[in-house]
Order: structure tokens, then C-alpha cells, then sequence
């Protein structure tokens, strides 16, 4: 695991300072009224003259020290702190995300078990497939267009465009954890629980819809492999009605490995959750590393980097585990 | 490699093909673009893409769809079905334009990937050892990044020729085969065929690459069917999120990138080109399932 994370901090160090690219390393250090002279001494103060793998080296002593370097175009703040201001809003928007996918993906793959090979079993197939190949972007604006501009239109009461949380109640309440929800119900504020709710309600799904009919697709595989067992037949000859057999009896084996694969889901929404944040303007990390990207910003994407390639690998982690965990067969 | 065996096995699968209506709704589609994209630049003249007329830009002329208050009407005279975008082409001839770009880069992406991601993963699975490790550790490193933000950092670095961009999406997406491919060698090898094979003195390359590959196709075939709709999707992306080489260059997410400051006035640039990104990576995504679904071993015979 270390190994891997080194890979990829070298990667993208390399990629950050080392490869001839459209942007200087030293780009958002540097403005545009400097002389050659003021550059150079610039590039001398940062240590961007010197051979690469001391860069690195220095780089590495000052993580350790707990310098991650500064971000200037976020107003000279240190990087990991731009970072922690935005994360938790990207926790709030995965959390829900991953919520309706469970809620809305499960019952899916179970009807089409169930109905297998008929009809719903078809619509179901296509809803799923459906999401899984949604261009994110443009779901996100179709969703606007509909609940926000048109209901607006029509006079129907709308949904929020974009934002965490209303302009009008923004920091009316004290951030304990960070995320708007979590925050209005411990200050007990409902006004702003259910604007933060109405808020996160679009971009979550807009998030969840892709993954929907992947995790759907996985607990109908499953489900037909467990529905196929001696024991479901056993049940079904005691006389148990359907629902029994499948609520008590089959669920618990089935959604097993679809469970311990929402962990993985919920790693890569983490990560990748960038369009949907730039679309519905969410003040998360997603966002904010596009900007980076435009801004030739290394350090905040080493940041960022490693952060979702820690969770990525902490999940898929988990994942491993999980199945070990459910299926003594599989040993370590 | 039985010919024999392998015409039944193709015919029966376009039975399966034949009965399941979803399987060939997708196919039926998949026809209709490819066909498309080849009689694109007879269909619609290719250098409308470059005759800009900003006095018809972002109108609507259509009577068939309203889109609500605020809609520009086109000037008299001029009726595009889909209306116009910013450079004021008319959107149904840029999608037009636009189907047999996407989907040649498509292809192209896939099927480097296919042939890096195989041949690194045969060589990790048949060597094993050192190598294997290597390649195996390098692969989970691309592995944990999400795809899109891989591309991002590779595309902003990179800088924005089309040629980087194709390079900057085929590093994204070759890691998936290394793994597929590695198992099935690693479960292939301890068949019978290839110890009769060795004895018989083929060498190790020549097994692997006329004999274990081929037999590991379907699986191969069906993650590249379905990768070529997540190409698709991963690459308009990038062109919407702004790294394409040519602000007007006939590519879907480039076009609906015109509609990001539009969104209320113009809908029609984000809905159609999004709209057909949709359907074709739906298309393939049918084919792709149902193909996992008709090549699964254990349901067959």
C-alpha cells in the first residue's frame, strides 16, 4: 500500500515539476508584472532550479513537517487547509449519493431477480444501463432545467440551482462537522437542515444516478445465484410464501458482496464527483481540484492526489476484508 | 482453435442475439451510428463547421418544442431543426459532424488500450515473478485514481492537441485489461492443452499468443464492448470540462460546452448533443451486457 502511494506521489510530482508542460511549476507564484529578474529569484527562493529528485526530497521532508506548500490562488492559504475548508461539503454530497443508491439500486436488482427474464425485468435492465451511461454534465443540467428553471417558470415551488446551502442563510449556524446537514440538527435548526436537504437533493442524485444501475446489476446477479440454492427450494417446499423466502432467506446471502462493493462506490464518488460539484457550483474539493488543473496548482493536486488515493485504496482494503469476512471460503 | 466449433458457437450466439429484443435494440443502434459516422461528411457538407454567422447564433426555430420565455426566434429564413449554437451552425448538422469523430476516437482509444492492457497482462501473468509484481504494482497505482481526474491532470499537462488528449484518456483505461487478462492466463496455463502443447515443443510466446489469448477473448470482448461507451462518456467529458484543441471543433461534449453560459436561453445546445451521447453509449452498453450475458459459460448448451 505504501508502495502504491509513493507510485502515485511520484507520478504526479513528476507530472506537477519534471515534465515539459503548458505550465511552469512556478506559474501561480509569479505574476505577470515581474521581470526576468524577479522570476529567477523566485524559481531560486522555491528550489525549482535544482535537479528533481532533491525536489522530491524536500518535498517529502515537508509533508512530513506538515507543510503541504501554499496555494496562491486561493488567497496564499496553505493547501491543506483550502482543502479541509471544502472536504466535508464533498462528504456531505458522497454520503447522500451512496444513500439513494442503496435505496434506490437494491430494490431495483431484486425486482429484476425476481421477474427474471419478464418484462419489468427488462424495464429494469434498461434503467440501469440507462444511468450507467448518462454523460454526468448533462443529466446535472437537465435536472436544473427542470426543477429549477421550469418549476420557476410554472410557478411550482423549485428546487436551488446551485450552492450548499442559501446565500441568506449562509453562517447562521456554527460549523461543528462541516457538512450543513449534520450541522443544522445539532444546532437544531430545522430552517437550515431542510435548506441544506433541498440543496444536496439534486446533485446527489445526479451523482447516484450512474452508479444506480451498476450496484442494481450486481445484487440481480447475485440474487439469481443465491434464488438458484437447495435452501431457497427447501423453503419454498416448507410452504413459506415468496416474500418470506426472499426477504428472510435469500437478501442476507445476496446483498453481501453488493454491500461490500458500495464501498468502492463510495471511494470513486469521492474522487470523482468533479463534474457534478462544477455543474450545481457544490463548494467541494471536486471543484475546487478543477481549478487547480486550470491553474497549474501542484500542490494542491499532490494534495488531492494522494488524499483520494488513500481512500481509494482504503476502501478496496475494506472490500478485500469484507469478502473474506462473509465468505469463509476465502482465505488470507 | 476448432473453425468448426467456433461457427457454432457464433451462430449460436446471434440466436441468443435474435431473442433477446434489448441485446437487439442495441445492436440495431450500434448499425445506425456506425453507418452514420461513415456517410457523415456526404451527408452534411464538412465545412459548415467553420462558417461562423454570429447574427443567427443561439436561436430557435422549431415550432415543435417550446423551451419556454426568453427563446431567441431564428431570422426569417433560416429553420434549423435543432436550432443554432454560438457560432451560429445549425446544431442537427454539427451532431452529424460530430457522431463520426467521437466515435472514430472511441475505437482508436479502445483498442490501444485493448492491446497494451493484454499484452502486459499476458506477459505479468506468463512470466510471473519480478515482472509480474512490476506490473502489477505500476497497475494499481493508475488503478487508484478516479478515471476523469486522471485524464484532467493528464490533458492540463499534456497540453491540448488531439493526439495528447486520445494518449491522455488510453492511460486512464488500459489498467482494467492488465488485471482481466492476467487472470485468465494465470487459470489457463494449468490446462491440459498448453502442458501438451509445451511437450509438443511450442514455445512459450507462441502459446500464449496462439493459443491462451485466443481462448480468453470473450471476456477481452465484452469489457472492450462496454468500454467504448465509457470512452465516449470519459472524452466528451473532457471536452465539455474545456481541453479541447479547437473551440469549434465538431466534437459532442464540445458542443454542449457552448451551452455551459446558455443554459436557460439555449437548453437545445446541452439536451441534443448530451441527448445522442446518451444513446450511443446506451447502444453499447446493450451489446456489452447482453454479450456478458450470451458468452457466460454456464448458461450455454
Amino acid at each position: 500500500m505504501t508502495f502504491v502511494l509513493f507510485g502515485i506521489s511520484l507520478m504526479v510530482f513528476y507530472l506537477a515539476r519534471g515534465f515539459p508542460s503548458a505550465f511552469a511549476p512556478w506559474t501561480q507564484y509569479v505574476t505577470r508584472k515581474m521581470n526576468a529578474q524577479q522570476i529567477q529569484a523566485i524559481i531560486e527562493q522555491h528550489g525549482f532550479n535544482k535537479p528533481l529528485w532533491e525536489q522530491y526530497i524536500y518535498w517529502l521532508r515537508d509533508i512530513f513537517q506538515g507543510n503541504w506548500g501554499y496555494s496562491n490562488w486561493a488567497n496564499g492559504l496553505p493547501t491543506y487547509e483550502v482543502f479541509a475548508s471544502r472536504f466535508p461539503y464533498t462528504v456531505e454530497l458522497t454520503v447522500a449519493a451512496t444513500i439513494l443508491v442503496i435505496v434506490i439500486g437494491i430494490p431495483l436488482g431484486i425486482l429484476s431477480a425476481i421477474r427474471n427474464n419478464k418484462v419489468s425485468d427488462h424495464i429494469a435492465r434498461l434503467v440501469a444501463l440507462t444511468g450507467y451511461s448518462t454523460p454526468t454534465y448533462w443529466f446535472a443540467y437537465i435536472l436544473q432545467l427542470v426543477f429549477f428553471y421550469y418549476f420557476y417558470t410554472l410557478g411550482l415551488p423549485y428546487l436551488p440551482s446551485g450552492g450548499a446551502i442559501s446565500p441568506t442563510l449562509a453562517g447562521t449556524v456554527t460549523a461543528i462537522t462541516g457538512l450543513p446537514i449534520l450541522d443544522g440538527i445539532l444546532a437544531g435548526n430545522m430552517n437550515y437542515t431542510l435548506d441544506a436537504l433541498a440543496h444536496v437533493i439534486l446533485p446527489a442524485f445526479t451523482l447516484s444516478f450512474t452508479s444506480l444501475g451498476y450496484l442494481a446489476r450486481i445484487v440481480r446477479a447475485s440474487m439469481l445465484e443465491v434464488l438458484k440454492q437447495d435452501y431457497i427450494t427447501m423453503a419454498r417446499s416448507k410452504g413459506l410464501s415468496e416474500k418470506i423466502v426472499i426477504c428472510r432467506h435469500a437478501l442476507k446471502n445476496a446483498l453481501g458482496p453488493a454491500m461490500t462493493l458500495t464501498g468502492l462506490f463510495t471511494a470513486s464518488l469521492l474522487g470523482g464527483a468533479v463534474v457534478t460539484e462544477y455543474v450545481f457550483s457544490w463548494p467541494g474539493v471536486g471543484d475546487l481540484s478543477l481549478q487547480a488543473v486550470f491553474q497549474g496548482d501542484s500542490n494542491f493536486l499532490l494534495l488531492y492526489a494522494l488524499v483520494t488515493a488513500l481512500i481509494i485504496i482504503i476502501a478496496n482494503l475494506t472490500v478485500d476484508i469484507g469478502y473474506a469476512f462473509l465468505d469463509p471460503r476465502v482465505k488470507y | 482453435m476448432d473453425l468448426r466449433a467456433r461457427s457454432d458457437d457464433a451462430r449460436y450466439a446471434l440466436h441468443l442475439v435474435r431473442q433477446n429484443v434489448l441485446v437487439l435494440a442495441g445492436t440495431l443502434l450500434v448499425i445506425f451510428y456506425l453507418v452514420i459516422s461513415l456517410t457523415a461528411n456526404y451527408l452534411v457538407e464538412p465545412s459548415i463547421a467553420y462558417k461562423f454567422d454570429f447574427a443567427q447564433s443561439y436561436c430557435w426555430s422549431n415550432s415543435v418544442i417550446s423551451w419556454g420565455k426568453n427563446i431567441e426566434p431564428c431570422p426569417v429564413g433560416i429553420n434549423p431543426v435543432l436550432g443554432t449554437d454560438g457560432f451560429g451552425r445549425d446544431l442537427l448538422k454539427m451532431i452529424v459532424l460530430a457522431i463520426p469523430v467521437d466515435i472514430s476516437v472511441a475505437f482508436i482509444i479502445v483498442a490501444a488500450s485493448t492491446i497494451l492492457g493484454v499484452v502486459l497482462g499476458a506477459v505479468a501473468g506468463e512470466i510471473g515473478g519480478k515482472v509480474d509484481e512490476v506490473i502489477l504494482r505500476i497497475t494499481d497505482i493508475f488503478l487508484a485514481f478516479p478515471g476523469l481526474l486522471l485524464a484532467l491532470v493528464f490533458a492540463a499537462i499534456f497540453g491540448r492537441t488531439m493526439q495528447n488528449l486520445i494518449i491522455a484518456v488510453l492511460l486512464v483505461w488500459w489498467p482494467v485489461y492488465v488485471r482481466l487478462i492476467r487472470g485468465q492466463v494465470l487459470s489457463e496455463r494449468e490446462k491440459n492443452y498448453v502442458e501438451a502443447l509445451r511437450a509438443l515443443g511450442t514455445s512459450r510466446t507462441r502459446v500464449l499468443f496462439n493459443h491462451i489469448i485466443p481462448n480468453t477473448i470473450y471476456p477481452i470482448l465484452v469489457q472492450s464492448t462496454l468500454d467504448v461507451g465509457g470512452v465516449i462518456l470519459t472524452f466528451s467529458a473532457l471536452m465539455f470540462l474545456g481541453f479541447s484543441p479547437n473551440p469549434a471543433l465538431p466534437e459532442l461534449g464540445n458542443l454542449a460546452a457552448d451551452g455551459i453560459g446558455h443554459v436557460f436561453t439555449a437548453p437545445w445546445l446541452i439536451v441534443f448533443p448530451g441527448l445522442t451521447i446518451l444513446v450511443i453509449t446506451l447502444a453499447f452498453n446493450l451489446i456489452g451486457d447482453g454479450l456478458r450475458d450470451i458468452l457466460d459459460p454456464r448458461l450455454r448448451r
